[in-house]
């Protein structure tokens, strides 16, 4: 996660990609992973599928119904990760609901992780006030909790939140679920400068990220995008090399 | 667990307003409070038989005491004179003896005194007996006093109830002139000073708010957690506001048509051959079910959150009619998304909430039931955050809604007990209700979960058997889990995946239980049993047949599971089953299903 830290430093920009595990088959998932870190990004979320994700959009949940059908489960996803023999060059985040985690073990769930190689999670539905639930057993396995700021969070809890966070700061772009948009709301450029000017860690824009133009229009007050949907969609049908222009436009070097 | 008592009292309507109490009580002695024993009898008849009845006397002879301790008739007597001993000896009741407290001597005089409870009070200006004054509490603290004989009054109100208790952890707590509006008795002051006092102990599951023991919270994503806190402050702050209550229970009376009666049921108590079988009747609600109980308190609450804008999830249908119709009600927009598959079989509850202008959105996801709806309910709502409000339709989801739901339907607990009371003079053996994600059931049992001689059972859906596949038998089957916004009990397999849930019965069709029952299944103060859809379908017939009452497909669990309690149960004990709604939007399924019927 340092490495995150280092990249803002360089002035250069994230890009951070979510992928959902097992979607076309738990084999596929080492392909993808490769396959980005060599396109350039700088850190993949490993989505975990869940039976209620409802946080989640059309394109997310539908990857992951196609994962469940697969037999896809958090263990199987940590043991494929574990038995890994390439050089994984980016840092691995896995994105899970809670009540996977809380049916795996919460401390297992942190071991394991550490086991795999992962630096970091994200649990949507575990707001800032119930973090303690988990955050004792990721910190004993030094795995960044990392958190969540929207359009809605108070400033008082902006603060709160940003005081502890860890890794980077997730700030959504979009008062809604995942999945791909036209446009983004002019008031996003605010709030994200808000929370850079008060964030200690990187912030990070993600929902709804997938054209360039967001990516221009943000630029100048993020430290980095995360793009779910539309990967997750591009790899369904194949057309990932149709994607290779926005991870350039953010993390080619020319960027800048 | 600190006990109430409301004196002073001359009217019934504020008698009726202390049934929540533990104690009433009359004042005899000359005060502007002074009833006459025979008025008191006419009053104790509006009372709970459990309710303690109180004479309050200053140097009334023995001879007068015993005669109203007969007449009205008293359980206990509280002394406010200077009594001596021997006629504190001789009273048959128990006796509080009152004492004003002006400094630690006096503390000292109360440590010796013979009566059975001590009274503590701040020291009368005009007539001995009180004074409303308010005493430094403080006064009680390293004095030595057993707690367990104490009774605090003096100055007490609903805003400093709380703080006393804490304070001093009494036995009890005497309240007059602090609930008292221009020198009348207020019943909506009577309530809160009760609500207040008994939070505690009633809301002693919760050990951090939005908690029951271990269930509950509020796992949602951060875009709702502003909404959520909104309205957990928005709704601690309407349930305290009596003029936000009397509009709850003006339409509760005047639109959804309460109270319901509590129906004896004679031929179905005589066709079983064992208790007394009563019937809360919410199948005669407006709309036809319990729902409306929520829908209102609710959208009540989401005006004056500001908000015109309504979503909710529905399984039956019912749900979704009752939010439709308050909307119509009150104007506000209205969305209600409903599973395919409940669309199926509920058609009539479709149209009706179409005719009632509220936009019904088909859940083609998942099992196309009701925890597919309340996922998508819940993505609107995430999306439309700042205008919507959502219209959660059972005790399910983060807090406060549990809790919220549980409060808009305890009103079928408060009439059933009281009523229960004035039919039989006690309280009845066993309380039975269905449960989906667990609201009737709640808003039944809350108000009996003191009443440990109460039996109280939950009947959830065993859809073609409990060791099939096919069930919504959560309570029986489920392991923890968090769904929904809560951590509850769910049907899920081992990766924590969350499982469908099968039910003849569409309201019942949820593969979690509301974090309330998770908890009171844990302490063992609800037993929680399933039913079958055959089952079910036979209580149907029955019921219809013996009482004249077609009942809901959900509500006939609880009439199923109440034959095999009946069974058990002697001629003199008594059964409370909740008919939570009536079997009009199930027609279409018992025309199918019971073919052939004679
Ligand atoms: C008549 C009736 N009873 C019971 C239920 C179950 O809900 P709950 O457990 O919230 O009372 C429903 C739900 O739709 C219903 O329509």
């Amino acid at each position: 996660m340092k490495r995150l830290a280092d990249l803002k430093k360089a002035g250069r920009k994230a890009f951070v990609t979510y992928i959902m595990a097992g979607d076309g088959g738990l084999e596929r998932l080492s392909e993808q992973v490769k396959f980005l870190q060599n396109a350039g990004v700088t850190a993949i979320e490993i989505g975990i599928p869940f039976s209620d994700p409802v946080a989640d959009g059309a394109i997310i949940e539908a990857a992951g119904n196609r994962a469940l059908k697969e037999g896809v489960t958090l263990q199987k996803v940590l043991d494929e990760l574990a038995s890994w023999t390439f050089e994984v060059k980016v840092p691995l985040i896995v994105m899970t609901y809670l009540n996977p985690v809380v049916k795996f073990g919460i401390e297992r769930f942190a071991k394991e992780c550490k086991r795999a190689g992962i630096s970091g999670t994200i649990i949507p539905d575990l707001p800032y006030e119930h973090r303690e639930l988990v955050q004792g057993a990721t910190q004993q396995e030094g795995i960044a909790l990392i958190q969540l700021v929207t359009l809605t969070t108070t400033e008082e809890r902006m603060e709160a939140i940003l005081q502890e966070a860890e890794g980077f700061v997730y700030a959504v772009t979009v008062t809604g679920i995942t999945g791909a948009r036209d446009h983004l709301a002019e008031e996003v450029r605010e709030f994200m400068k808000r929370v850079r000017s008060k964030s200690p860690v990187p912030v990070y824009a993600g929902f709804g990220i997938s054209k360039v133009q967001h990516v221009d229009m943000l630029r100048g007050d993020v430290d980095g995008f995360i793009v779910g949907s539309a990967i997750v969609q591009a790899f369904h049908d194949d057309k990932i090399d149709e994607l290779l222009p926005l991870i350039d436009a953010v993390a080619a070097p020319s960027s800048v | 667990m600190t006990k109430v008592k409301i004196c002073g009292l001359m009217e019934e309507a504020h008698v009726k307003a202390a049934e929540g109490a533990d104690a009433i009580g009359f004042v005899f002695a000359p005060s502007k409070r002074r009833v006459s024993v025979e008025r008191a009898n006419e009053l104790a008849k509006y009372a709970p038989v459990d309710i303690e009845k109180i004479g309050v006397f200053v140097n009334a002879s023995l001879e007068e005491i015993e005669k109203a301790v007969e007449m009205v008739p008293l359980t206990m007597v509280q002394l406010h004179g200077d009594e001596p001993d021997s006629l504190v000896e001789a009273i048959r009741v128990p006796v509080v003896q009152a004492f004003s407290i002006r400094s630690k001597q006096d503390v000292e005089r109360l440590k010796n005194s013979v009566a059975d409870y001590v009274l503590v009070d701040a020291p009368g200006t005009d007539h001995r007996g009180g004074s409303g004054n308010v005493f430094d509490w403080s006064l009680l603290e390293g004095g030595g006093i057993d707690a367990s004989k104490l009774i605090v009054a003096g100055g007490l109100n609903p805003e400093n109830v709380r703080s006393a208790i804490k304070q001093t952890r009494p036995f009890m707590v005497d309240v007059s002139s602090g609930v008292e509006t221009h020198g009348r008795k207020d019943s909506s002051k009577i309530q809160k000073f009760i609500q207040q006092a008994k939070g505690d102990l009633m809301e002693q599951a919760i050990e951090k708010v939005g908690f029951f023991g271990k269930y509950g919270g509020q796992f949602v994503p951060e875009t709702l957690m502003k909404a959520v806190k909104e309205l957990e402050d928005a709704y601690t702050e309407a349930k305290q506001d009596p003029e936000f209550l009397e509009e709850y229970h003006h339409y509760l009376k005047e639109y959804v048509g309460r109270e319901q009666p509590l129906t004896f049921a004679k031929r179905l108590t005589d066709a079983w051959g064992g208790p007394k079988v009563y019937l809360k009747r919410e199948d005669l609600n407006h709309t036809g079910a319990h729902k409306i109980n929520n829908a209102l308190g609710q959208a009540l609450l989401a005006m004056r959150m500001g908000k015109r804008k309504i979503v909710a999830e529905t399984g039956a249908g019912q749900h979704g009619v009752a939010t439709a119709t308050v909307c119509a009600l009150f104007d506000l927009e209205c969305v209600i998304f409903m599973g395919e598959e409940d669309i199926k079989r509920q058609q009539l509850n479709v149209f009706r909430m179409k005719l009632l202008g509220a936009r019904v959105e088909s859940v083609t996801k998942g099992s196309s039931t009701l925890k597919d709806a309340v996922n998508e309910a819940l993505r609107y709502w995430v999306t439309n955050v700042e205008d919507t409000h959502y219209l959660i339709g059972s005790a399910l989801g983060p807090h406060p809604f549990p809790t919220m739901v549980r409060d808009f339907q305890s009103v079928i607990g408060k009439e059933t007990r009281r009523q229960i009371l004035e039919h039989e003079g006690r309280l009845p053996d066993v309380v039975l209700a269905c449960i989906g994600g667990g609201s009737n059931a709640i808003g039944m049992f809350y108000p009996f979960l003191q009443d440990e001689s109460v039996k109280l059972i939950g009947v959830e859906a065993a859809g073609e058997g409990a060791d099939t596949e096919r069930h919504a038998a959560t309570m029986t089957k489920g392991t923890e889990g968090v769904l929904h916004g809560a951590f509850m009990k769910l049907l899920q397999d081992d990766a924590g995946q969350v499982q469908e849930a099968h039910s003849i019965s569409a309201g019942l069709d949820y593969p979690g239980v509301g974090p309330e029952h998770a908890h009171l299944a844990d302490i063992g103060r609800v037993e929680y049993k399933a039913i079958t859809d055959e089952e079910a379908l036979k209580a149907v017939i029955t019921f219809s047949q013996l009482e004249g009452i077609i009942p809901a497909l959900e509500s006939a669990h609880a009439i199923a599971e109440a034959e095999k309690w009946a069974k058990q149960m002697a001629p003199d004990e008594l059964l409370v089953i909740c008919v939570s709604g009536r079997g009009d939007k199930d027609m279409a399924t018992y025309a199918e299903r019971l073919e052939g019927l004679t």
